[in-house]
């Protein structure tokens, strides 16, 4: 079933600017950058059962870096800015990955998501304070991303590339949770104890898992910056990284393609809400949430995907049984 | 000497205002085990509260009054209607209370709308020592605080309630054995939580004016002082709350308050990260 949902999602998002207007294909390239964020809370949550409350920090920083950047170094070339705002996500959470999970005493699953709830928070604060950043205004008008001579402006072009990023990434991910290494973290995520027991570093795997989460949501970060063509302080803060968590909760968390769509649909209804229904949308987000943690804590996925199929298949295949039988 | 006397009132008086605020949910996190992040909404409860029974003509300290009950009696029926079901898991508790912050929070702007609603003081003017003037009102506060902390450590050491609390907090099963409807200790708990955090509402109304986000700006801060203090104990939050509440309110008088805002934290992190059970850890009053 698994492959049949990706198959669908991809064909759709394909397709999708074909039929859109302009303008709405440029939301749409807006929620596949969000998708890819939520991805990267996803891989962090969903399989290895980190509860990162402070994403944003990563997405944000990242953001803000490129942002600098392209104001104040004028580099804008697409070779520079992404390695740099994915680096930028890397070092912010293998630093702050780092100092939460590693040490001589584990660190509780709620100190993890105080931790990271007030480093977003913190962040947040210094970010409207700081002058240098913009404070509350952030940082209006970055140029555009540029690919030699030609400039990558928001419409059809941008949403492709950024698609193509959100496959690429998407299929990495994938290999990463199907391998040994996913069968640990999903191990994790159930009994820590019994994986440590297994001889496993738990607390170096979540660090490991945590750091690509963030590297992720980096470069998610600064093709945001771009495509918006402004950062605020917002972006790094607790908004941002509740929404994330609302995003993967929804889809169907430890899934993948759980996060994507989740990201498409709360995105979507609240754009096409967001005309008539503006200040009823975030009581019934709030609403529609607390009754899937109540009843459907698998997210809406599992209304289609069996349990079986979040894990995924290890070891030999019936066929390959079958095969080596005599 | 005067002004340092108005300072080291000004850090009082914003120290008490965080302990009143992080009483309620250092009690549902030590006797729960809960991270309640819809705490900063019964907050905001309790300030709209007392703006609804001003607007409408009746006395301030009328709805100040009735706040704490007004949001306890919510609180009782949120617990046995959806927190109950989530006790088993510290994390899904956390997003289902994120949840329900998030629904009351936005009936509340969409009632209010964006604007910054201001509440007069109910006992107004200032106190005047010599040519020093202080507060009457912040004043009031800093006395409440310690009346109800005084209560509330009465309550929960001295009285069979809080022996009862205390033993479903040491040890669910045996109190079941017992005899106490543990239950109901947890709707009882979790309604005094929520009933604090009205009355912290009602009584900041005045200082810091009614809007939306109000709850949201001590939500953070609380977290981290029940943290610092210690989770387990009804005194450690108590500690931890003054000790962030005079930090975060001090630091700003020596360096800059983005600087001092974000260091309280920082500091606050690599404190609970080297000494994870608090200040004070054990459990009990």
């Amino acid at each position: 079933m698994l492959p049949i949902v990706e198959g669908v999602v991809l064909i759709a998002a394909l397709i999708l600017p074909l039929v859109l207007q302009d303008y709405l294909t440029v939301f749409a390239t807006r929620v596949i950058i969000l998708a890819l964020f939520a991805l990267s809370f996803d891989l962090v949550w969903g399989y290895a059962g980190i509860m990162s409350f402070g994403q944003a920090l990563f997405f944000g920083s990242a953001g803000y870096a490129v942002a600098l950047m392209a104001r104040d170094l004028n580099i804008t070339s697409i070779f520079l800015v992404l390695p740099a705002g994915t680096l930028i996500g890397l070092a912010t959470s293998l630093l702050l990955g780092g100092f939460l999970l590693l040490g001589r005493h584990p660190s509780s699953v709620i100190f993890v998501a105080l931790g990271t709830l007030t480093g977003s928070y913190a962040a947040d604060r210094l970010a409207r304070g700081w002058y240098y950043l913009g404070g509350q205004n952030g940082i209006p008008s970055i140029p555009s991303m540029s690919l030699g001579s030609y400039d990558i402006t928001e419409g059809p072009v941008y949403y492709y590339f950024a698609l193509g990023i959100l496959a690429v990434v998407y299929l990495l991910c994938r290999f990463l949770v199907r391998s040994q290494f996913g069968l640990a973290l999903a191990g994790l995520r159930e009994n820590e104890q019994r994986i440590a027991f297994f001889g496993y570093k738990t607390q170096h795997l979540k660090a490991i898992v945590f750091a690509v989460g963030g590297t992720i949501a980096g470069l998610a970060g600064s093709l945001y910056a771009f495509h918006e063509g402004f950062v605020w302080p917002n972006m790094v803060g607790v908004v941002i990284s509740t929404q994330v968590v609302l995003y993967v909760l929804f889809g169907g968390s430890g899934t993948l393609i759980g996060a994507v769509i989740g990201a498409v649909i709360i995105e979507g209804v609240s754009f096409w809400l967001s005309d008539n229904y503006r200040e009823i949308w975030p009581i019934l987000l709030g609403v529609l949430l607390l009754l899937v943690i109540l009843f459907r804590p698998l997210g809406l996925i599992s209304f289609v995907l069996g349990e079986r199929e979040r894990v995924g298949s290890f070891g030999a295949t019936r066929k390959e049984k079958r095969n080596a039988a005599p | 000497m005067a002004s340092a006397f108005v300072a080291a009132f000004e850090i009082l008086s914003f120290g008490a205002i965080i302990v009143l605020v992080v009483l309620g949910l250092g009690i549902i996190a030590s006797m729960m085990g809960i991270f309640n992040f819809a705490q900063g909404e019964f907050v905001l409860l309790g300030a709209y509260v007392t703006y609804l029974a001003y607007s409408n003509g009746i006395p301030i300290w009328a709805g100040m009054a009735a706040a704490p009950f007004i949001v306890g009696g919510l609180g009782f029926v949120l617990e046995a209607l959806i927190i109950r079901r989530l006790y088993a898991a510290p994390i899904v508790a956390m997003l289902g209370t994120y949840a329900l912050g998030l629904i009351i929070r936005e009936s509340v702007r969409g009632l209010i709308g964006g604007f910054y609603l201001t509440v007069p003081e109910p006992i107004g003017g200032s106190i005047d020592i010599g040519t020093m003037h202080i507060s009457a009102w912040r004043f009031t506060i800093i006395l409440i605080t310690l009346l109800v902390m005084g209560g509330c450590y009465v309550l929960l050491s001295r009285t069979s309630f809080g022996l009862r609390v205390r033993a479903t907090l040491e040890n669910p099963a045996l109190a079941r054995a017992s005899g106490i409807s543990t239950p109901l200790i947890y709707g009882a708990t979790f309604a005094f939580g929520a009933a604090l955090a009205g009355l912290a509402g009602a009584l900041i109304v005045p200082v810091f004016s009614l809007f939306a986000d109000l709850g949201i700006r001590f939500l953070i801060q609380g977290f981290v002082a029940v943290m610092v203090g210690g989770v387990g104990s009804f005194i450690g939050p108590v500690v931890g709350a003054g000790l962030i509440g005079t930090l975060s309110a001090a630091l700003p008088w020596i360096m800059a308050p983005v600087v001092a805002d974000v260091l309280v934290f920082v500091l606050a992190i690599v404190f609970i990260k080297f000494r994870p059970q608090g200040l004070i850890a054990g459990k009990g009053v």
